[in-house]
């Protein structure tokens, strides 16, 4: 089982930067018809999503999907990532993967599964209208969404935007600020092996960001309800919930750190282990067609494709730096990252 | 219940070497066994044969350890308090609309304690209008639910209701022939009801302690989100975390040594309790009310006391789960404008709560059905025949009572792969079986042991069999007893968490799982609704079923 095709994964990930910024602008008019039409073919039957996915945009998921493929019964069991990976190990332990389809946070979980052979190999239908900087050269997992990791805060009880991760150490935010804990959410553990790789970070920086005592809250749901009620008025969080509850009309507002943002793609993969290959494949094309990804842009998420427009409000990628870094050394420092943050805050 | 009783049925006539009720005991002491025994038993294996006694030592299980036991003592002990004061109160003086307090002062019984945590938040959670207001006024919050001192007063409020059942209960067992016996010789109807009432309430006040403290020591929801903001971590929270996140090696081994110390603890609290309380007594039930005591003019305070105090608990959550559900986005003010039922109509069309909602039901009345028949089976038995046979089978299926929740969570997860029940719904309703069984043999006991065997002897005189008189007589008398503890299991299972979100695999989550997951992913407007719902439902159940004469 040679893992070469990281390097290419690697390079691929390391241009997301770039390509990215290809991604972002000008709503697209006329979005090209996704393969849906062809999937009248498929039997009826039931496949099992893991996912991180907040519960309510699953729900919206499925119900999508089930409008192009009402056949296929999807059987949503949403959890945090971290959650879903030691469920998966445990039924690996007690017998077979009960998920089809695994959709969460952060490719280096995928890196590992299919360096443990758990995923089956597919490319989506619709690869070539993709950002390949999202896609797995080898194919085991794509990814859906890019969510970067942003700083917010209360536009009520904050005067003056933190402007940076290190402004985030200053004695004026102690006590005053909230994250997720990497042990359930996917995007917080890989956040945490990325910013101990930046070497203008690192563990230095994540000491000092535990000296102001951060509450860590279980996910990231939780830490952007914090910042908007002003319970913690500063928070780091995924972006897209901090859109959503601005939009709603709750005070709080994005900064983007000047070191550069992290962010995951929220990849799909298919287990090896299913046995509705077919009716899996047709949800992960789903996912990163037209209309799956105009659903993911209604959920105010970065779309890994062009063709679909953005969410309002977003940001140009091109107008804000962003941190990405080599994607096997995260996937091999992930595990103690998430170990050494465990021991600096809890 | 027929296929339990009727299968013995036909051996009523056989010669004496083997009769029915011999049989039944053996079938019941199969499920029993099965049900109870085999995952005890798995717990207490595992522990034995894995070298995970270290973890006991270990800084963060030593911490959660004693936060689980303060703060399941100290609840217990003011639940007690407040409980036994209620039932006084209510049941034996004159104070008016005591019914209707009554039933009002008992829904917090019907409020899910962790719904009852999602509705607290809202009255004294850090960003709730009260703190909000009083830290634009004084610059800090003025009360903060999370941490200790919050779980045990949610815990308190959530348990005192079932001490006031208890005691209540055991007050109307006592008959007021003692009380006028006391009155005649010259006692006031102070004097009468506190020394000659209240000190033969000492059993139900010790066994509702115990029970509450058992319970609470493995309550879920309470700890995880009002206790975990402020990093207070119990044993329940503990390994929810450990078996969800796999923070440690072999988290199943672990969970389960610490589940047998828990067990330890918990079982010595029921031999305590069967030691104190063995000698029951046999008190014929009297005809004639107890005379309730006359509170003159203390009367009205009192009355304004009980009331503010028992609509604060009643009401406040209920307008907290409100506001919360309809107001438009978290962190803007609270006016009329900013009121939406946008929110409130899309939680309640969530695809995946209503999913849980239709498990939760089907899993509630299986589990009533089940219960019910057993622990019919066993307290008829149990409290009818002296066999040693009949009295063992009434200390395991009682045994669980005294077993907390996650104890018997684990148990069934480690048994689970074995008998093919790993990832599906019925490893839930197993669990439960072994749960709430005891709430029925309960119910089903209580009212028998302390009725007077003269019906079946005068059955067995006219000719009836053993079996015969215990189905006919015994069985008929104990039904109603045995069906008001089945709706006691639905409606404990039905808003059940503990158990389900640590037998949680995909398809079988619960309502409660929903709720607390929706909580959890900060979808708090949601999570509200739906809390609002089950604790409304709830609360009319009961009051139509308390409508019913009793």
């Amino acid at each position: 089982m040679s893992r070469s095709r990281l390097t290419t994964a690697v390079a691929a990930f390391g241009i997301a930067a770039i390509t990215l910024t290809g991604c972002a602008p000008a709503p697209s008019s006329e979005a090209g018809e996704s393969p849906a039409e062809t999937a009248d073919a498929l039997e009826p039957t039931t496949i099992t999503l893991y996912t991180s996915e907040p519960q309510e945009k699953a729900d919206e998921l499925v119900a999508a999907f089930n409008e192009v493929h009402p056949q296929i019964t999807v059987e949503v069991f949403r959890a945090g990532t971290g959650d879903l990976t030691t469920r998966v190990a445990t039924e690996q332990e007690t017998g077979k993967i009960q998920a089809d389809v695994f959709l969460a946070a952060d490719a280096p979980t995928f890196e590992n599964y299919a360096a443990d052979d758990l995923l089956r190999e597919y490319t989506p239908a619709d690869v070539d209208a993709l950002d390949p900087a999202v896609v797995d050269p080898e194919g085991f997992y794509v990814g859906t969404r890019i969510i970067p990791t942003v700083i917010a805060y209360n536009t009520d009880m904050v005067e003056k935007a933190p402007e940076s991760w290190a402004d985030l150490t200053d004695a004026e935010y102690a006590d005053r600020l909230v994250m997720p804990n990497p042990d359930v959410s996917g995007a917080a553990a890989y956040n945490a092996a990325v910013w101990l790789d930046e070497p203008e970070l690192g563990e230095e920086w994540l000491t000092a960001l535990a000296a102001n005592r951060p509450v860590i809250a279980d996910s990231n749901g939780p830490v952007s309800q914090a910042v908007a009620t002003g319970t913690q008025p500063v928070g780091i969080v995924v972006d897209y919930l901090v859109r959503e509850l601005a939009e709603q009309g709750s005070p709080i507002a994005v900064s983007y750190p000047s070191e550069g943002v992290p962010f995951v793609s929220q990849p799909v993969g298919i287990f090896a282990d299913s046995e509705n290959v077919e009716a899996s494949e047709a949800f992960v094309d789903f996912l990163v067609s037209a209309e799956g990804q105009k659903l993911a842009v209604e959920q105010s998420y970065l779309p890994v494709r062009s063709d679909v427009g953005t969410p309002e409000g977003a940001p140009e990628l091109d107008d804000i730096a962003i941190l990405a870094p080599d994607l096997e050394t995260i996937r091999s420092t992930q595990a103690g990252a998430v170990e050494t943050f465990r021991e600096l805050f809890q | 219940m027929s296929a339990l009783v009727q299968a013995p049925g036909s051996a009523v006539r056989r010669p004496r070497s083997l009769d029915g009720v011999d049989a039944l005991t053996v079938v019941l002491w199969i499920v029993c066994g099965a049900v109870v025994l085999v995952p005890i038993g798995a717990i207490v294996a595992l522990t034995a044969g894995g070298s995970q006694l270290g973890v006991l030592v270990q800084g963060d299980v030593v911490e959660a350890a004693v936060n689980s036991l303060v703060s399941a003592t100290v609840s217990a002990l003011a639940a007690v308090a407040v409980g036994a004061a209620f039932a006084v109160v209510l049941e034996r003086t004159d104070l008016r609309h005591r019914r209707v307090l009554r039933l009002i002062a008992l829904t917090p019984l019907l409020m899910p304690p962790f719904v009852g945590a999602i509705a607290w938040l809202g009255i004294a959670g850090p960003s709730s209008p009260l703190n909000v207001w009083w830290r634009g006024m004084f610059g800090g919050p003025l009360w903060s639910i999370y941490g200790a001192d919050g779980v045990i007063i949610l815990l308190t409020v959530h348990s005192y209701p079932l001490a006031m059942l208890i005691v209540s209960a055991a007050l109307r067992r006592i008959p007021s022939d003692l009380e006028q016996a006391a009155r005649i010789s010259g006692a006031g109807p102070a004097r009468a009801l506190f020394s000659v009432t209240v000190p033969l309430l000492r059993p139900a006040l010790l066994s509702s302690f115990l029970l509450i403290a058992v319970s609470n020591l493995a309550d879920f929801g309470i700890p995880s989100i009002i206790g975990l903001p402020e990093r207070y971590v119990t044993l329940a929270t503990l390994v929810y975390r450990y078996l969800q996140s796999g923070t440690v090696d072999e988290p199943l081994a672990v969970v389960a040594t610490i589940g047998v110390v828990l067990l330890v603890l918990a079982v010595g609290a029921l031999l305590l309790n069967a030691t104190i309380g063995r000698r029951g007594w046999e008190l014929d039930a009297s005809s004639s009310p107890a005379q309730p005591l006359p509170l003159g003019r203390a009367g009205t305070p009192l009355g304004i006391a009980m009331w503010t105090i028992v609509l604060a608990i009643t009401l406040l959550p209920l307008l907290a789960l409100l506001t919360q559900s309809l107001l438009r986005a978290p962190g803007v003010p609270l006016t009329l404008e900013n009121l939406t039922f946008d929110n409130f109509a899309k939680a309640l069309s969530s695809s995946t709560a209503l999913a849980g909602a239709a498990n939760s039901v089907m899993l509630a009345t299986l589990a009533a059905v089940v219960c019910g028949v057993l622990g019919l089976g066993i307290g008829v038995l149990t409290t009818r025949t002296s066999a040693r046979a009949a009295k063992g089978l009434n200390a395991v299926a009682m045994l669980p009572q005294a077993v907390p929740g996650i104890v018997i969570a684990v148990a069934w997860l480690i048994i689970a792969p074995r008998i093919g029940l790993f990832n599906t719904p019925w490893l839930i309703l197993a669990a439960y079986i072994t749960s709430f069984t005891a709430l029925v043999v309960q119910s089903v006991t209580a009212p028998l042991s302390s009725t007077p065997t003269s019906a079946e002897e005068a059955a067995r005189i006219s000719g009836a069999g053993r079996l015969r008189a215990l189905i006919d007589i015994s069985s008929r008398m104990a039904l109603p007893a045995a069906i008001s503890g089945a709706v006691v299991v639905a409606a404990t299972a039905v808003r059940e968490l503990t158990l389900s979100v640590l037998l949680l695999s995909p398809g079988s989550q619960t309502l409660g799982v929903a709720i607390f997951n929706f909580q959890q992913a900060g979808a708090f407007s949601t999570a509200a609704a739906w809390s609002l719902v089950v604790a409304v439902l709830g609360i009319a159940v009961i009051g139509l079923a308390t409508r019913r004469p009793s």
